[in-house]
């Protein structure tokens, strides 16, 4: 600061004639006036008074040296704010009046109001202004520090909180129906997911795909927008925005997916194919010398056969030019709710220090993140930074064990098993764990992981498999970055399998095929209870197909087959005989019924055949602890048909006695019930009164009626409902949205209760929801062809369930009207 | 005295076995197709015992238990699938309607396992207090015993029911 009274009056002489020539003669004579007052005493009064005179002073003339003057006053009167303020103007005027110890304050007074790049402006000016060379090391390393919290500063929040089940399980959905060709119901399912977790990338990601498969180019591009606006180093998103903007026609659109596809180059050096990419389209942007660096770095990790395809590329790389329209400017970034984590600052700074990349930096960086990790826990990005750290540094043990840190605060992430998995690969001997990598990274959504996961099914020969996995890819990822490779690769597949099977002397590359095939089955298959709780909506179509299993297979099997062994084991040979016609018409059918065994063998395939559905094969028969007792019994039993048949004919004991006993005893260990209370169990939502205020709320938020109904709820603390939740929520969110068109401000109650059908026995879940607007309400208003789409989508959905909506007399208590919505509800559980 | 056992099942898988596997003096076997006939043989005889099968998607629809217009109204108009509804549960619609006309001391069992769900059971038990279900895995002759009563253990039709079982499982 500038400090002492004495200079007062060489300012004013050093504005002096020539000052007087710049400011007006009123504000000489005001800036004397204060001076004077000053020199009279610098009590606080006269002080105070000398300040309104200055202040005056700068409104006739804002000359640099009255604002230096003014700012004295200030600091002298302990007012800091004003002090701060006068000097940065007086900086931003002429630098040269400030002092060393002014810059000092200023910066200083920058950084408490994290004004990072004003603050290094000031310790940039405060390096040059000093001669003291220890203050001017001091600033440099201040500046260095400084940089890293302005570039930390400048790096986004991640975006999107994990995604909740319900979310996930409609991706999943989703991408069954796009394996489906049902795209209307995939797009459907895919808004739901989004809507349930904003920001969700996968959900992103796979509505940009679905986007891009229709040639939606203005849709695909938003959704790859938000895809990147949550996670900005998503490989896939930068690569499929990359891919579509290019194909457009502006020249903008081209420019920015350039500098898409360098980022993703950035993200994932092993894509070496990327480089090449890149190249040829800088090459037609017109941009020959960096289409020549980035074909350069292509070949300088190519080998010989890629070096020489590409030497006619490198040769004529600079003469093509081509003239692009000019275009539109970029789309603006959607805005995606921010993850909210007292982690973030820290993670924001390694960023910054990552960035740089050196050695110190990269220390300095894993230092943050580890407080990072223990501010919170559960932020994956601060693990999985640390990963790409490690993995820099050549440190790959570290790396993986940063990754699964990552993976364990967020298994929904695909990113963080992609990179787990890319980490596990280029380590020898760990292809099967990179391949288990790739399998979770698929599960949660990535569809880079389908194209590992279809190589490594190539290495393995196992080319069914490998084309499965090639298809899904090109459905789900047509803008991809291995899209050209997949196309060739399926073409090549499929070239084959024709070959081989019109090869009639292929026969025992078929066997070979067949028996690797076989062998792999064995091995990777899915059992029914991790299909059916990994994807619970499949229990709906697989109830009736495991209550026809049970029924006419474990309970009429076990009614049969051990006293009929029984029988069997008599001593007369006419009842021996009656005893085998009746297992064969039961066991192997008889005209105009279907035997016990085609039941067994078509539940199986029928569930298979759904599971394959869901993109999922079930190995039923050896690895499935409830199925398997049937499989196995099923088998013992064919083998029975030929002895049958000989004690049908001649009534003797032909040995089948033992097997029927065996069967016997593995229809008796399968647990029907089990298979039901599974089914069950997976595909039944808990609800709770908070969760519906929870539903209410959104509701209310999302149409911003400013109203605020009341809520009552009555009835159990948790109800089992045999409904998925993601459906259970559409329900509600329908009913809530009407009830409050209807009425913003009036009064809604949910009673609830268990109740059982009068004839079946088997427990209901009811819910009548009432309010008290006037009006009416019929139950052909929601179930007749009249309804409207939030009425119809309440009884489809409620039906879907096999439940019951409709209008009932409301209950007491105030209300006007109630609707009725009767859903299965789960047996309590049995205690053991 | 010959005691009759009613059968009621869509083929006769249940009566067949019996008579095969199980047959006993002095016991009548008396096979019914759909609840028409079941009702018919209740009226004409007297019946000691009834076996009752589930599922009975061979009987058309006609012949079925069950209000169908009412199913159909609660599946929203789609006919099939409330045939199907009625034809998959139609064991305890029978017993629903031969509730009525059944002394509740008959002894009845339904070719369904109750074993995780003792609640539907005891609620079931309020209308039908002889009911009992039949385990998976249970062998044809002891179905038998358990309809005449001369087996103790589980769900017997001739043991008392007791007071029903709400409270005694939690949600999970």
């Amino acid at each position: 600061m500038t400090g002492g009274f004495a200079l007062a009056l060489s300012v004013l002489a050093a504005l002096g004639p020539s000052g007087s020539e710049r400011c007006p003669d009123d504000a000489t004579a005001l800036a004397q006036e204060a001076e004077t007052l000053l020199a009279s005493g610098t009590d606080p009064a006269a002080l105070e008074r000398a300040r309104r005179l200055y202040r005056r002073v700068r409104i006739l003339c804002p000359s640099p040296d009255f604002l230096l003057r003014a700012a004295d006053l200030a600091c002298v009167a302990g007012d800091e704010e004003e002090c701060g303020d006068l000097l940065s103007e007086v900086a931003e005027a002429d630098g040269d009046l400030v002092t060393p110890a002014d810059r000092m304050l200023l910066a200083r007074r920058a950084e408490s109001r994290r004004a990072w790049r004003e603050a290094i402006s000031h310790y940039v000016a405060l390096g040059k202004a000093t001669r003291d060379a220890s203050l001017k090391a001091w600033a440099g390393d201040r500046i260095r520090r400084l940089e890293v919290d302005a570039e930390a500063q400048s790096i986004a929040a991640p975006s999107a909180a994990p995604p909740p089940p319900e979310a996930r399980r409609a991706l999943g959905q989703a991408r069954r129906a796009v394996a489906a060709g049902d795209l209307a119901s995939a797009r459907e399912k895919l808004e739901l997911a989004r809507r349930l977790s904003p920001g969700y990338v996968e959900a992103a990601l796979a509505l940009a795909a679905l986007e891009t498969r229709e040639g939606r180019v203005a849709e695909a591009v938003r959704a790859y927008r938000e895809a990147l606006a949550g996670d900005p180093g998503r490989f896939e998103a930068l690569v499929g925005l990359a891919n579509v903007l290019w194909d457009e026609p502006d020249r903008a659109a081209k420019e920015e997916a350039l500098t898409l596809t360098d980022r993703a180059i950035a993200a994932r050096p092993d894509a070496t194919e990327l480089l090449k990419v890149s190249a040829t389209r800088w090459a037609d942007f017109g941009d020959a010398p960096k289409a020549l660096a980035r074909l350069d770095a292509y070949r300088r990790r190519a080998g010989a056969a890629e070096k020489r395809a590409t030497e006619s590329l490198r040769e004529t790389l600079a003469r093509r030019v081509d003239s692009l329209l000019a275009g539109e400017p970029a789309a603006e970034e959607p805005e995606i709710p921010e993850l909210s984590s007292p982690a973030i600052d820290e993670w924001k700074v390694a960023q910054a220090y990552f960035r740089r990349g050196d050695p110190d930096s990269l220390a300095a960086a894993l230092d943050h993140l580890r407080e990072a990790e223990r501010l919170d826990p559960t932020f994956a990005r601060a693990p999985e930074l640390a990963g790409a750290i490690h993995e820099r540094r050549g440190d790959l043990s570290l790396a993986q064990k940063a990754y699964e840190r990552a993976v364990a605060a967020d298994p929904a992430r695909a990113g963080t098993y992609e990179r787990l998995a890319l980490l596990l690969a280029r380590q020898p001997g760990k292809e099967q764990e990179a391949d288990e990598a790739w399998a979770s990274a698929e599960q949660a959504g990535s569809s880079e992981a389908l194209f590992h996961l279809a190589a490594s099914a190539l290495r393995q020969g196992q080319r069914g498999e490998a084309l499965a996995l090639y298809r899904r890819y090109l459905a789900e990822s047509p803008g991809g970055l291995h899209t050209e490779e997949v196309t060739k690769a399926v073409e090549k597949l499929e070239t084959r399998r024709r070959a081989l099977w019109a090869a009639g002397g292929g026969a025992a590359a078929v066997l070979l095929v067949a028996a690797a095939v076989v062998a792999w089955r064995r091995r990777t298959g899915r059992t029914f209870e991790q299909w059916i709780r990994a994807q619970p909506e499949g229990a709906r179509d697989a109830r009736p197909i495991v209550g026809r299993l049970r029924h006419e297979v474990v309970k009429h099997g076990g009614l049969l087959l051990a006293d009929a062994a029984r029988k069997l084991s008599e001593a007369d040979p006419e009842t021996r005989r009656r005893t085998a016609t009746l297992l064969r018409t039961r066991l192997f059918g008889a005209p105009g019924t279907r035997g016990l065994l085609a039941e067994s063998s078509d539940a199986f395939d029928r569930l298979e055949a759904l599971a394959r559905k869901d993109g999922v094969r079930l190995d039923l028969v050896h690895r499935d602890p409830l199925f398997s007792p049937i499989a196995r019994a099923s088998r013992i039993l064919r083998r029975t048909q030929a002895s049958l048949a000989r004690i049908e004919q001649d009534g003797t004991m032909a040995g089948s006695v033992e097997s029927l006993e065996r069967a016997a005893t593995l229809l008796r260990s399968t647990s029907g019930p089990r298979m039901s209370r599974l089914l069950d169990e997976a595909s039944s939502t808990l609800v709770r009164a908070e969760d519906l205020r929870s539903i209410l709320e959104d509701v209310g938020a999302e149409k911003a009626s400013g109203g605020s109904p009341s809520f009552e709820w009555s009835g159990p603390d948790v109800v089992a409902v045999r409904i998925d939740r993601a459906d259970w929520e559409t329900i509600w969110r329908n009913l809530f949205a009407n009830a409050l068109e209807a009425g913003p401000e009036g009064r809604l109650g949910v009673f609830a209760e268990l109740a059982r059908d009068a004839v079946t026995g088997t427990p209901v879940a009811r819910f009548v929801l009432a309010d008290d607007v006037a009006g009416a309400l019929t139950s052909d208003m929601i179930r007749g062809r009249a309804a409207d789409r939030g009425w119809g989508v309440v009884a489809d959905l409620v039906r879907r369930h096999d439940g019951v909506v409709e209008v009932v007399p409301p209950p007491a208590g105030g209300y006007r009207k109630g609707i009725r919505i009767d859903l299965p509800a789960l047996e309590p559980e049995v205690p053991a | 005295m010959t005691r009759t056992v009613l059968v009621v099942e869509d083929g006769t898988e249940y009566v067949d076995a019996m008579r095969s596997l199980a047959s006993r003096d002095p016991v009548e076997l008396v096979r019914a197709a759909d609840v028409h006939e079941a009702r018919r043989t209740i009226a004409d005889r007297r019946v000691d015992a009834v076996f009752l099968d589930v599922v009975f998607d061979r009987t058309p629809p006609e012949k079925l238990a069950g209000d169908l217009e009412a199913q159909i109204r609660r599946f929203g108009g789609d006919r099939s699938r409330a045939e199907r509804h009625l034809a998959e549960n139609q064991g305890f619609y029978v017993l629903n309607e031969l509730a009525g006309i059944l002394p509740a001391t008959t002894p009845v069992v339904i070719a369904y396992d109750f074993s995780v769900e003792p609640d539907r059971l005891a609620a079931l038990r309020r209308a039908h207090p002889n009911l009992s279900g039949l385990p998976d895995g249970t062998p044809i002759s002891e179905v038998l015993g358990r309809l005449l009563g001369e087996v103790t253990s589980g769900d017997t039709p001739g043991a008392p029911p007791g007071p029903p079982r709400t409270s005694r499982g939690r949600w999970r």
